[in-house]
């Protein structure tokens, strides 16, 4: 199911990220299980599944945040290099919003998010600014440009950093848990921003414990257990039949947690 | 002779040597920064024998007393026919080993920023040079300012070695000035009140900026609660 989900999607066209039979141990961890896995233009992939699981670190290896030991990671049909200019160059096409926002504490708002289009896409700093003003109006904090990260709430740094993204004209946006560090009254925010995006058709990787979120916005959710990919399918039929029993004791728990 | 005679007869001295001193202190504060600078670049660079050379600058300066290598420099490296003059024998012995501490500095302020901003940077397609002199750097050399005042302290004090090879500096203008008249406990008192009036206004702002910078990463830490 999961799979003809995603080669209708498809269209036989290249995937945006493309994982094939990835391996990742940290010392004697196994954490990343022989994962496969393609993330087509447009499509917003939803990753959950207990701590532990593997997700976040999935996620990370996508721009290669975290190095693997075996398989091949392929952006947008080429494949990413270890280290070196190459990487640089691919990872510039693949945005990425952390848990704890990782704004640049000795930058202005405004300057976070122009720095790596001048310094990386070479941009005239009048133009940069300029977009850079756009995106952050696009998220609501355009009055706070001239101010420094710490001078703002965590939902509006969250939103700064996906500003800081967009800037970046990225191929697709991997979101890290982006609302696990905030505040309740702060989470709708980022969220509603992320819903846009969806709609504007951004491909996005999102790991998250929003599962009302993830209902709504994905077309795809994948659940992790143990580093494995175990369920591959419609927001739908992964929430209402989930196929194996970790995936039902795990929907299962967050529903005695959210009682 | 008394301190009045003594500031009436001599100022003009004390204020000649004060300005030897300021300006063997810049000019080995500017070296020793720029060394520490450099040598910092050299210990965090991918290549090893730069890292292994920089590890071995620290060691070494940090733990040779500044006297040693003025001494060192003015009276054992003519006998390797290096002779250089005592102006750049005392600026040499005064830079170096600051050079060594600032670079400590650096790498613990280094340490200090969020490895997340790094990834942050990385993920944003920015080369490692570039993670460097934009992100890591500049923070790092915001949180070593109030050590680095406390360093130019140091140098300041250690421009007293100059003595040692008879540069015009405060306190060879006091040891000239003893050998000339009867005035020892004047002299020294004078001497060592301007040394401390410097060395205590130069500690009280290295303080306040530490706790004008703490005062700022404590706002940090609770707004993004």
């Amino acid at each position: 199911m999961a799979q003809e989900n995603s080669e209708c999607r498809a269209g036989g066209a290249v995937p945006v990220i493309e994982l094939r039979h990835v391996d990742k141990h940290f010392g004697a961890l196994h954490v990343l299980k022989d994962v496969s896995l393609s993330v087509h233009k447009g499509e917003v992939v939803v990753i959950i599944g207990p701590s532990g699981s593997g997700k976040s670190t999935l996620c990370r290896t996508m721009n290669r945040l975290e190095t693997i030991d075996a398989g091949e990671i392929i952006i947008d049909g080429v494949p990413m290099p270890q280290e070196g200019k190459k990487l640089a160059g691919l990872r510039s096409q693949i945005g990425m919003v952390f848990q704890s926002f990782n704004l640049f504490a000795h930058k202005t708002i405004l300057d976070n998010v122009t720095i790596a289009p001048i310094d990386v896409l070479h941009k005239p700093k009048k133009e940069a600014q300029e977009e850079a003003m756009r995106l952050l109006r696009r998220v609501g904090v355009d009055s706070q440009a001239a101010k420094v990260p710490a001078q703002l709430s965590g939902g509006q740094q969250q939103r700064v950093a996906i500003a800081r993204a967009l800037a970046m004209h990225p191929k697709a946006i991997l979101f890290d848990e982006p609302t696990s560090a905030l505040d309740p009254e702060m989470i709708g925010e980022v969220l509603d921003i992320m819903t846009e995006l969806a709609r504007d058709g951004m491909t996005m990787v999102i790991v998250t414990h929003e599962m009302n979120f993830a209902r709504r916005v994905a077309d795809r959710v994948i659940f992790m257990d143990n580093g494995s990919i175990l369920e591959e399918s419609t927001p739908e039929a992964f929430f209402t039949r989930p196929q194996t029993q970790r995936a039902r004791d795990f929907l299962q728990s967050l529903s005695h947690r959210e009682d | 002779m008394t301190i009045s005679q003594l500031l009436e007869q001599f100022g003009d001295k004390y204020v000649l040597a004060l300005l030897t001193t300021w300006k063997l202190t810049a000019c080995a504060f500017v070296i020793a920064f720029a060394v520490g600078v450099l040598i910092t670049v050299m210990r965090i660079c991918p290549i090893r024998p730069l890292q292994l050379a920089g590890d071995f600058y620290v060691q070494l300066f940090r733990n040779i007393p500044g006297a040693a290598l003025l001494i060192l420099l003015v009276y054992a490296l003519p006998y390797l026919r290096l002779v250089w003059s005592y102006y750049a024998c005392v600026l040499i012995a005064t830079s170096l080993i600051p050079a060594a501490f600032c670079s400590e500095y650096l790498m613990a302020g280094m340490n200090t920023i969020a490895a997340g901003q790094i990834e942050a940077a990385r993920s944003l397609g920015m080369r490692e040079s570039s993670v460097f002199f934009k992100i890591v750097f500049p923070q790092a050399l915001r949180y070593v300012v109030p050590a680095m005042i406390s360093e130019l302290v140091i140098v300041l004090k250690d421009t007293t070695f100059a003595y040692v090879v008879n540069y015009a500096d405060l306190m060879q203008n006091a040891r000239v000035l003893i050998s000339n008249y009867d005035a020892l406990l004047s002299v020294y008192l004078v001497t060592a009140v301007i040394y401390i009036l410097i060395n205590y206004a130069l500690n009280r702002i290295s303080v306040a900026v530490a706790r004008r910078q703490d005062a700022g990463a404590r706002r940090a830490a609770g707004r993004s609660r």
